[in-house]
């Protein structure tokens, strides 16, 4: 059994995405992963508070990984913003002494303190990584055969920290999905932007990267998406019928969260998966493969 | 005064591409030279060096020709340098000193998804902020349609932080008050009181605060909000959207780091 400290992240806790958060904790034990959620953890901060004061972002975020160092564990989360907000200040903390300096006085304010020891991390990476894909496939015990998986990485797994995937061509996801007995289409747009939250401010322009993202999916053949971030499931999922009628289109394209595709594959019950949460729904794509109901030990 | 000098010069290294990176940093590593950049043709290298005086900035040039790969070395063109607070101000940011190093290049300008949409390419903006035309950065709408997607910044061949850029041209905008009626600067207002009071992010809170918050301004269209109804429902309807918001038990212990970061002032 691995052990991590588990960072949900506010959309995957109970708000948008709360069918990413309840796939990865069925996940989770089948793969021998513990996932100590982080007590009383807060938002990360994500672009907007960044953008609006930028000691505050930062002091807020460390909050969080103050809390975390005092467990010792790597911090996993599944939110592709948390991964790169909580990422982004821990290199400038190292990057940038008088911010380090100014941080540490407001968190000793609230009798925290942070060495700047943790390591973030996002949960398909640790999967990816820590798990292995050789362990993923003993597990599987209902192969998805024959379904056409589009591989969306988005773009906060792979950018700006480098060094787990390649930031222009990454082939990770499309690894696990062959990994689950499907095939990964190819997906030439699987690094562009869904347009993140801009889709409240700007849906106009969100609206278009979204169309251009369904468009490239289905064209290629794919049955689904598959995404690791709770802001791209959202956009691509929720926001279909909006582009639909905007474009003209008849996309019916499901997007699922990786999680929720690999439980599928190990074996684990279908309504511990959440699938029901998506506005697009994916019963008719995943009906021939919902059939085995005891999940792998 | 302070005074710029642009440096050509010839290397005396052979081996080409590595002979000139260890040149640049050398170079670069000298606190006066704000940039060096790599030309084909009689000279090597391109070099600019800032000076308080015209007399110290001539004792910089003689300084980098006394070095022993240092074949020639000729002085193009010196001029006294015109004040820019904006680009001092830009650069007193975590990652906005970057810009500075900025080759014009396009590559960024080539990479962004919402290009077409900005008032100014990346690029543009980057020249612009390097002219000190603030007025014309922060009153644009190219950081409020940067979707932080970050593909600009690791295709950037000079490493400028384009992305960290765009939030800092935000967090400048909303302080010099050019931001008004700026459909994301009230989006991300919704987004960060909600943080302030309860520790995390309500959406259904966030969200209809920021539509109730652009309808006077008449930046979005009543009609438009109108119609993100069904959409709020249908995710209502599959258990997406919480009713409450969940508020911290450290809620009082992130007021005080938020209150105590507020009274610090500048991250640097």
């Amino acid at each position: 059994m691995k052990y991590y400290t588990y960072f949900p992240g506010c959309s995957s806790s109970e708000g948008t995405a709360v069918a990413y958060g309840l796939s990865t904790q069925a996940i989770a034990s089948p793969l021998g992963m513990e996932l100590i959620e982080l007590e009383d953890w807060n938002c990360c901060g994500s672009t907007p508070y960044g953008s609006t004061n930028e000691l505050e972002a930062v002091c807020v975020a460390a909050r969080d990984l103050a809390l975390a160092e005092k467990t010792g564990l790597d911090l996993v989360t599944p939110c592709s913003s948390c991964y790169t907000t909580l990422n982004k200040v821990n290199s400038q903390l190292k990057e940038y002494p008088d911010l380090k300096v100014k941080v540490d006085e407001c968190l000793a304010a609230a009798d925290l303190k942070y060495k700047g020891e943790v390591k973030v991390r996002h949960l398909f990476e640790v999967i990816y990584n820590d798990i292995g894909l050789d362990v993923v496939k003993s597990k599987v015990v209902n192969p998805l055969r024959g379904l056409r998986v589009a591989p969306y990485y988005g773009c906060q797994l792979v950018r700006p920290e480098p060094g787990f995937d390649n930031p222009w061509n990454p082939q990770s996801i499309d690894h696990l999905i062959v990994t689950l007995g499907a095939e990964a289409v190819p997906y030439p747009l699987k690094d562009r932007c869904c347009g993140g939250s801009l889709v409240i401010p700007e849906v106009d322009i969100a609206l278009g990267l979204i169309h251009k993202l369904l468009e490239s999916a289905a064209s290629n053949g794919a049955q689904c998406i598959v995404t690791v971030c709770p802001l791209c499931q959202t956009n691509l999922d929720a926001y279909q019928g909006m582009v639909n009628r905007k474009f003209r289109t008849k996309y019916n394209l499901p997007i699922l969260f990786f999680t929720q595709l690999l439980g599928l594959a190990l074996g684990v019950e279908p309504k511990a998966l959440a699938l029901d949460k998506s506005i697009v729904s994916a019963e008719a794509i995943l009906a021939p493969y919902i059939k085995v109901t005891k999940p792998a030990v | 005064m302070e005074t710029k000098a642009y440096l050509m010069i010839k290397t005396a290294r052979e081996d080409g591409g590595d002979g000139h990176k260890s040149a640049i940093k050398e170079l670069e590593a000298m606190p006066e030279v704000e940039a060096v950049v790599p030309v084909s043709g009689e000279y090597d290298l391109v070099g600019i060096a800032i000076a308080d005086t015209p007399q110290a900035v001539v004792g910089v040039a003689n300084t980098i020709q006394a070095k022993e790969w240092v074949k020639s070395l000729h002085v193009l063109k010196v001029e006294p340098v015109a004040p820019n607070p904006f680009l001092e101000e830009v650069c007193s940011t975590p990652g906005g000193e970057t810009v500075r190093w900025c080759a014009q290049c396009g590559t960024c300008s080539s990479s962004c998804p919402n290009v077409a949409q900005m008032d100014y390419s990346p690029r543009k903006i980057i020249a612009l902020i390097r002219a000190g035309r603030r007025y014309d950065v922060l009153t644009s709408n190219t950081m409020w349609i940067c979707a932080s997607c970050y593909l600009c910044t690791v295709r950037c061949p000079r490493d400028v932080k384009i992305t960290e850029l765009m939030h800092t041209l935000e967090r400048l905008s909303v302080r010099h008050g050019l931001s008004l009626g700026r459909a994301t600067a009230a989006m991300y207002r919704a987004f960060v009181d909600s943080i302030r009071k309860n520790g995390r992010v309500h959406e259904l809170g966030m969200m209809m605060r920021f539509y109730l918050s652009t309808l006077p301004t008449g930046k979005m269209n009543p009609l438009a909000t109108i119609k993100m109804l069904p959409l709020a429902l249908k995710l209502f309807l599959h258990g997406r959207m919480s009713i409450k918001p969940t508020k911290i038990k450290g809620s009082k212990q992130l007021k005080t780091i938020v209150e105590k970061a507020r009274a610090s002032g500048g991250a640097r």
